[in-house]
């Protein structure tokens, strides 16, 4: 029996208190004509606009990485961002965390924890992935080598989208959904999507008729199920609520988070129709106070059908086995009961790799800051549960926004 | 052995081809292995450096009946890795097996070439691939089992 330990997370209130201030985006897509350090500054430059700083008032940089190439996450690393932006010979430190698509998750810890204990003022955190314009077949050479371990699943001839079909026939399997539900989930996305100006898919429909006759890529996965790679950046700042307070009245804390790493090889989960959300949630749920009955809406890493079905079900927003029936009920499309993804995720705003995640949590911010616009706002709200997952969905990770007013 | 392959601070696994070689040197032979903790008998896969239960380096091997079942597949139609040298369609699965230990594997096709009889959950036994296959790739293959 291990020792219960409760961590004491800052109150909501006190001066220390991480504070999501001002967000910043670019439109994802294919756009071969926007460079990867150019995206980086105008995501930037957008977010602390948004937070009503100067950019020489941010003295702490976290970067999110990219993985379309080796040069520039080496730029990332070695401080080009903060010359890029002015702030050398500012700026405290910059630094990368990377934990694939749960970076978001874990920047924003980090980001928290530099604020909470003094540590940083104001903190930049910023993605930018260059996924669309990148050689197709390099990109899925790096997704059969970065996750997936070269002695013992390599050999098998695995590769990203294999992995994400391995996931859906047993989440298929477990819950017994058919190939209308599962493609239900790729469509209410989409129609999240046509909401959104920044997303990849704004102007394109999908159907469930268009998703079950394409072509089966990885069975059960039909080619329109498969994530489509983009490019994309976008940027939030975080400070303290005191700082927050100063320019704002309204801003985003988090109220708890949970995780849980629960494999590295996709191979070796305990069971790829469950991954490590149930623990993640139950940590998560108990450091907020509050679980999903409370929330206003979620923003949960997907960048499979299933890998998604799979979270609700773990983050007990949907009962087990149901979430792609509860998709196929329009319980989460745009007018339905519990707003999800209000983006259209990774799936039809554009999966910008490590990004993808971020533009999720960024999307929930912006809920929570009552910035989505007129056609996606979800009205008044309050709370949002957000998600992220990274490799072979190693892990689990969540946070608890909430929103304060003044 | 030369004298300048004993190393000074030696007796725990040095490496990952010393720590992977013996499995793909029994699936050579037909055979499929597991690692077994030498101490508290845990049964490993994918081998490890420590036992993940008690955390002992002290670590062998262990010969698996190869029979187990299938927790999940799939069928790669597109887009195989250019490093793998095999044309789609080929099918991978996850298979349990039933002294505990799972591993990622290849699905031999059915006699009508296709591997439409899988379904989660059924019987499974391992059937190796050729050598020059192993030798080449170094993954176990399964059928699914008769009756
Ligand atoms: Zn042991």
């Amino acid at each position: 029996m291990t020792d219960v330990w409760t961590p004491p997370y800052p109150e909501p209130g006190s001066a220390n208190d991480a504070a999501f201030i001002g967000i910043g985006e670019i439109p994802s897509g294919v756009y071969r004509e926007r460079g990867f350090m150019a995206q980086i500054v105008e995501a930037s430059a957008r977010a602390i606009q948004d937070a009503r700083l100067a950019h020489t008032d941010i003295d702490q940089i976290v970067l999110i990485p990219c993985l379309h190439g080796i040069p520039d996450q080496a730029d990332l690393i070695f401080s080009r961002v903060a010359e890029e932006l002015g702030l050398h010979g500012r700026v405290k430190s910059s630094v990368m965390v990377h934990s694939g698509g749960s970076t978001s998750d874990n920047a924003t810890r980090m980001a928290a924890g530099l604020i909470a204990s003094g540590q940083a003022r104001n903190v930049l955190v910023v993605y930018s992935e260059r996924w669309g314009s990148a050689d197709l077949q390099a990109m899925i050479d790096m997704l059969s080598v970065n996750g997936i371990p070269k002695e013992w699943e390599a050999p098998t001839g695995l590769q990203f989208n294999a992995i994400g079909g391995l996931i859906t026939q047993r989440y298929m399997h477990r819950s017994g959904s058919s190939a209308a539900e599962m493609a239900a989930i790729c469509v209410a996305l989409r129609d999240w999507a046509n909401l959104n100006p920044n997303a990849m898919y704004y102007e394109k429909k999908l159907t469930v008729e268009k998703i079950v006759n394409s072509k089966m890529i990885s069975d059960p996965i039909h080619a329109f199920e498969c994530p489509f790679l983009a490019d994309g950046a976008g940027a939030f700042v975080m400070t303290s609520a005191t700082e927050a307070a100063r320019k704002h009245d309204a801003w985003v804390r988090i109220g708890g988070s949970g995780g849980c790493v629960s494999h590295y090889s996709a191979g070796q989960d305990a069971d790829l129709g469950v991954l490590g959300w149930v623990k993640a949630a139950e940590e998560a749920y108990q450091a907020a106070s509050w679980g999903p009955e409370d929330a206003d809406l979620g923003e949960v890493y997907d960048s499979y059908a299933a890998v998604l079905a799979i979270a609700l079900e773990g983050l007990a927003i949907s009962p087990e086995g149901e979430a792609a029936r509860e998709f196929h009920k329009g319980r989460f499309s745009p007018g339905g009961q519990f707003p999800l993804n209000t983006n259209g995720g990774l799936l039809s705003a554009g999966h910008t790799g490590v990004g993808g995640g971020t533009a999720l949590l960024i999307e929930g911010v912006r809920q929570l800051l009552h910035r989505a616009g007129p056609d996606r706002q979800v009205p008044n709200a309050q709370r949002c549960i957000v998600g992220g997952t990274g490799g072979s969905y190693m892990d689990a990770q969540i946070m608890m926004l909430e929103r304060v007013t003044r | 052995m030369s004298v300048t392959n004993v190393l000074r601070d030696g007796g725990y696994i040095q490496n990952a081809e010393e720590l992977t070689g013996p499995f793909g040197a029994a699936l050579a032979e037909g055979k499929l292995i597991v690692q077994r903790c030498l101490d508290c008998s845990a049964l490993i896969m994918y081998p490890k450096y420590r036992c993940p239960t008690c955390f002992s380096g002290n670590l062998g091997w262990h010969q698996v009946s190869g029979a187990g079942t299938l927790a999940t597949f799939t069928i790669l139609r597109y887009g195989p890795p250019s490093s793998f040298d095999v044309e789609a369609p080929y099918c991978i699965g996850i298979v349990k097996l039933d002294e505990g230990p799972q591993l990622m594997c290849r699905m031999h096709p059915g006699s009508d070439g296709t591997w439409d009889h899988y379904v989660c959950e059924q019987r499974v036994n391992f059937v190796p691939a050729d050598a020059a296959e192993v030798a080449e790739r170094p993954a176990a293959w399964f059928s699914a089992a008769l009756g």
